[in-house]
């Protein structure tokens, strides 16, 4: 096959491929996969922003995907922005997934609440019933404890347009007190009419647009 | 003869002596020049005078001086016959005007003819000097003129005129009113203008008069004058009918002499000769125009709109949005121009205020007037606004209501509605990894970055949401209700043990009181329902069924439990009253047992 007809199938195969994603019914809901796969095809799109959105919504899903990590911190070295470290106290709390740390919680609620009922055992068994609720405080205190790591997550937004002006008013006039890479995650403070308080890394806070700004947890 | 008589004659001698005699002395045509005077003050002319003695062929050049300005007034031919024999002779008479201050050097007009000198101080304090508007620093060097206009009365001496124009209509009150005061200044004649004109009366407030009045110079009756024209905007504050007139202070030059001893000065139309031999005295006196009646009426009540914020004039609108393509959230800007003539500084606009799936803001508004007044230009109110859905969007039409003074009567100026298409938001996008790679290849930006793993390849469980479980308020009713109903086991728990506790200490009560009354029969029956309960509860049967011999059977007979079970028996049915030291030893040992019940 000569490298026109190979050009001339790729290019076919690409619209095809367009149209077919674009029939194909939007999946409801989010997975891991999905929104790692939606990064990459970002990335390769050249919009860091939107693949960041969707490398930091994965790790929500999944914490300790590797590939997602990895990515992730690709893109934004790619994009020049700095790198993220997580704390020991992350990676414990982060140790499995949010669903799964959920049930985990209840079984060890279940386990504290069934052990503390049990106060009429024989005396044999009351070191028994003291693991047990040992065994229970520290399901429960693990999933306290993931919440609590990805509570900034949870109220962070990633900046989705190059060159974000960020405003001292919710107001789209006047000059900006600076502008915001895309990419960059900041803290989401509060909202007002379409804008949004954003506080950086480093302190400075002024209002964006929203739609220049997307949450991690929608 | 009259000292005016004889100086007039002399000077005539002398003239006419130095033209005969420079005829004798040399054959080619004279031409020579003088200046009077040599020495003047900043917004004062000097006279340049250049007279050709011949055939007038000679030609003269235009001299061009730096810092003055050279205006020819007049141009006289004249031919003299002395003994027999014709002389021709042509004078051009040039008003020499400053612009600044200095010693100037005028050059030679002809090449035998020699240069002059013009020495020019700064005006003298107090006298207003109007600077002449850039426009009119290059007059045409022939001054063109006709008779005095209508409405144009000279002052007595004709030195001066003021000129008030308004329109001929009726006003409103609120209304911007151009008027135009011309000042009328002849040459020579009037030394200085000593300040701004204004508007007599107190009916009346004028507006941005400039300081730079529009300069211009014309004949009117063929005598050169100087005109300062200023344009302004006239407000009126109460309705009903006033008289206006204009006046301008200045300086005129009052002549001293006789008008048939001046005829030889008007002969060249300016002082030359005046200031020559000192015949004028300065005087300060206003000059007035004419009074014209101004008619002022309110505006009509009938028909007033709404959103009519008084403005008055003649307008139109016209409107614009910027982009006409945008995603949701992006700020647009929502332009209306309002152009026209009229009182601006009441052209005002709301703008939008609600409109279904868009976020509004307050507009801010500019001026740009095209003339020097205010009275002219466009008004531009932009107002930010923001879609909330994307799809085709119409922003509905704007209107601007305003007084028309020459229709009389309210008028509203309505914009077309605008068309504006609205995209979704990239951060509200849902689209999939296929999308988005089909929409980067159609686009040309697909790219392949090192160093980025690849996809993964197998379907997931999706959640509805990203927020964890344990966060999600249906989730959350589980564990409520598990604590919930924990809680509520242990309250009950609690209750029951309370309630054996309770019954326990009164029977403690009631057996130590017992003991205190000597009540040998009361103390043992105590003793024994306690123990009943404790060990009906222990054994799992009802109180009634632990007996003498169940105690026997379960802990033998070598007991004090099955001791004290037997002297209850003895108590009850024998009527034996054993020592009052029992009493401390039984309860004693009620008590160990429902410590080692308790500790359990």
């Amino acid at each position: 096959m000569s490298t026109l007809a190979r050009t001339l199938c790729l290019v076919a195969g690409l619209q095809l491929g367009a149209l077919q994603a674009l029939a194909a019914p939007v999946p409801a809901g989010y997975s891991a996969a999905g929104l790692y796969n939606l990064a990459n095809s970002y990335a390769r799109a050249g919009k860091p922003g939107m693949a960041v959105l969707n490398y930091e919504r994965a790790r929500l899903l999944s914490p300790n995907d590797p590939d997602v990590e990895a990515n992730l911190q690709f893109v934004r070295s790619s994009a020049h922005l700095p790198a993220e470290t997580r704390s020991t106290f992350d990676r414990v709390a982060g140790v499995a997934s949010p669903s799964l740390l959920a049930w985990i919680g209840m079984a060890g609620l279940i386990v504290v609440g069934a052990c503390v009922l049990a106060g009429r055992l024989p005396a044999r068994h009351r070191h028994l019933r003291r693991a047990g609720i040992l065994l229970g405080v520290c399901m429960a205190g693990l999933t306290v404890c993931n919440g609590i790591a990805l509570w900034p997550k949870l109220h962070a937004g990633v900046v989705i347009v190059a060159a974000t002006p960020v405003r001292v008013s919710p107001v789209p006039m006047g000059d900006p007190l600076f502008t915001l890479p895309e990419g960059e995650t900041v803290k989401l403070a509060a909202e007002h009419e379409g804008f949004t308080l954003i506080r950086t890394r480093n302190g400075r806070a002024g209002w964006v647009s929203k739609a220049n700004i997307a949450a991690i947890a929608p | 003869m009259s000292s005016s008589q004889f100086r007039s004659r002399c000077l005539f001698a002398t003239l006419l002596m130095s033209l005969l005699g420079a005829t004798a002395l040399a054959d080619d045509p004279l031409v020579y020049a003088t200046i009077q005077p040599a020495q003047i003050y900043l917004g004062d002319s000097a006279q340049l005078t250049i007279t050709n003695l011949g055939d007038g062929t000679t030609p003269i050049t235009l001299p061009s001086v730096s810092g003055l300005k050279f205006e020819i007034v007049a141009r006289t031919h004249e031919i003299q016959i002395i003994n027999g024999s014709t002389l021709p002779s042509s004078s051009t008479v040039m008003r020499v005007t400053p612009q600044i201050a200095g010693i100037f050097t005028i050059p030679a007009v002809t090449p035998k003819s020699q240069p002059l000198v013009l020495q020019v101080n700064a005006a003298p304090s107090g006298a207003y000097v109007p600077r002449a508007d850039t426009r009119a620093a290059q007059p045409p060097p022939i001054l063109s003129g006709g008779p005095l206009p209508k409405g144009v009365r000279l002052t007595d001496d004709g030195s001066a005129y003021v000129r008030l124009s308004i329109p001929k209509r009726e006003v409103y009150i609120g209304e911007s009113i151009p008027v135009e005061i011309e000042v009328g200044m002849r040459s020579g004649f009037v030394s200085s203008l000593n300040g701004l004109p204004k508007l007599a009366g107190d009916n009346f407030t004028l507006n941005n008069l400039s300081h730079q009045p529009e300069r211009n110079e014309k004949l009117i009756n063929g005598e050169p004058f100087v005109l300062f024209t200023w344009r302004s905007i006239l407000s009126v504050v109460k309705p009903g009918t006033f008289s206006l007139s204009a006046e301008a202070p200045m300086t005129v030059k009052i002549r001293t002499r006789s008008k048939r001893d001046a005829l030889m000065d008007d002969r060249f139309g300016d002082p030359f000769f005046q200031n020559l031999f000192g015949t004028t005295i300065p005087k300060d006196v206003d000059v007035t125009s004419p009074p014209q009646e101004l008619k002022v009426m309110e505006l009509p009540a009938e028909g007033r709109p709404a959103d009519f914020h008084g403005a008055i004039g003649t307008f139109n609108i016209i409107s614009d949005i910027s982009p006409v393509k945008a995603d949701v959230g992006d700020p647009m800007t929502l332009r209306l121009r309002i152009t026209g003539s009229g009182s601006f500084d009441r052209v005002d606009s709301a703008m939008l205020e609600h409109v279904d799936q868009w976020k509004t803001y307050p507009p801010k508004s500019s001026f740009n007037t095209s003339d020097p007044i205010g009275f002219s230009g466009m008004k531009t109110f932009e107002q930010p606004v923001i879609a909330s859905k994307p799809g085709a969007q119409t922003l509905p039409a704007l209107s601007f209501s305003y007084f028309d003074p020459n229709t009389r009567r309210y008028e509203t100026a309505r914009s077309t509605p605008l068309n504006v298409a609205i995209s979704p938001s990239l951060a509200d996008s849902t689209l999939t990894a296929g999308q988005v790679a089909a929409n980067a290849a159609a686009s040309g930006a697909l790219k392949s970055p090192v160093g980025l793993r690849p996809d993964h390849v197998g379907d997931e469980a999706s959640t509805p949401s990203l927020t964890p479980l344990y966060l999600r308020p249906k989730f959350l009713a589980i564990p409520s209700f598990l604590v919930l109903a924990f809680a509520a086991g242990w309250v009950g728990v609690r209750r029951r043990r309370g309630g054996e506790s309770k019954s326990i200490v009164q029977a403690i009560a009631q057996m130590e009181a017992a003991a205190r009354a000597g009540n040998e029969r009361l103390f043992f029956d105590s003793a024994r329902g306690t123990l009943q309960r404790l060990f009906a509860a222990q054994w799992r049967l009802l109180p009634e069924e632990v007996t003498t011999a169940e105690i026997n059977t379960r802990m033998g007979v070598d007991n004090e439990v099955h001791r004290l079970f037997e002297l209850a028996d003895e108590s009850k049915y024998s009527g034996r009253a054993p020592d009052a030291t029992d009493f401390v030893r039984w309860l004693r040992v009620v008590r160990d047992r429902l410590a080692g019940e308790k500790s359990t």
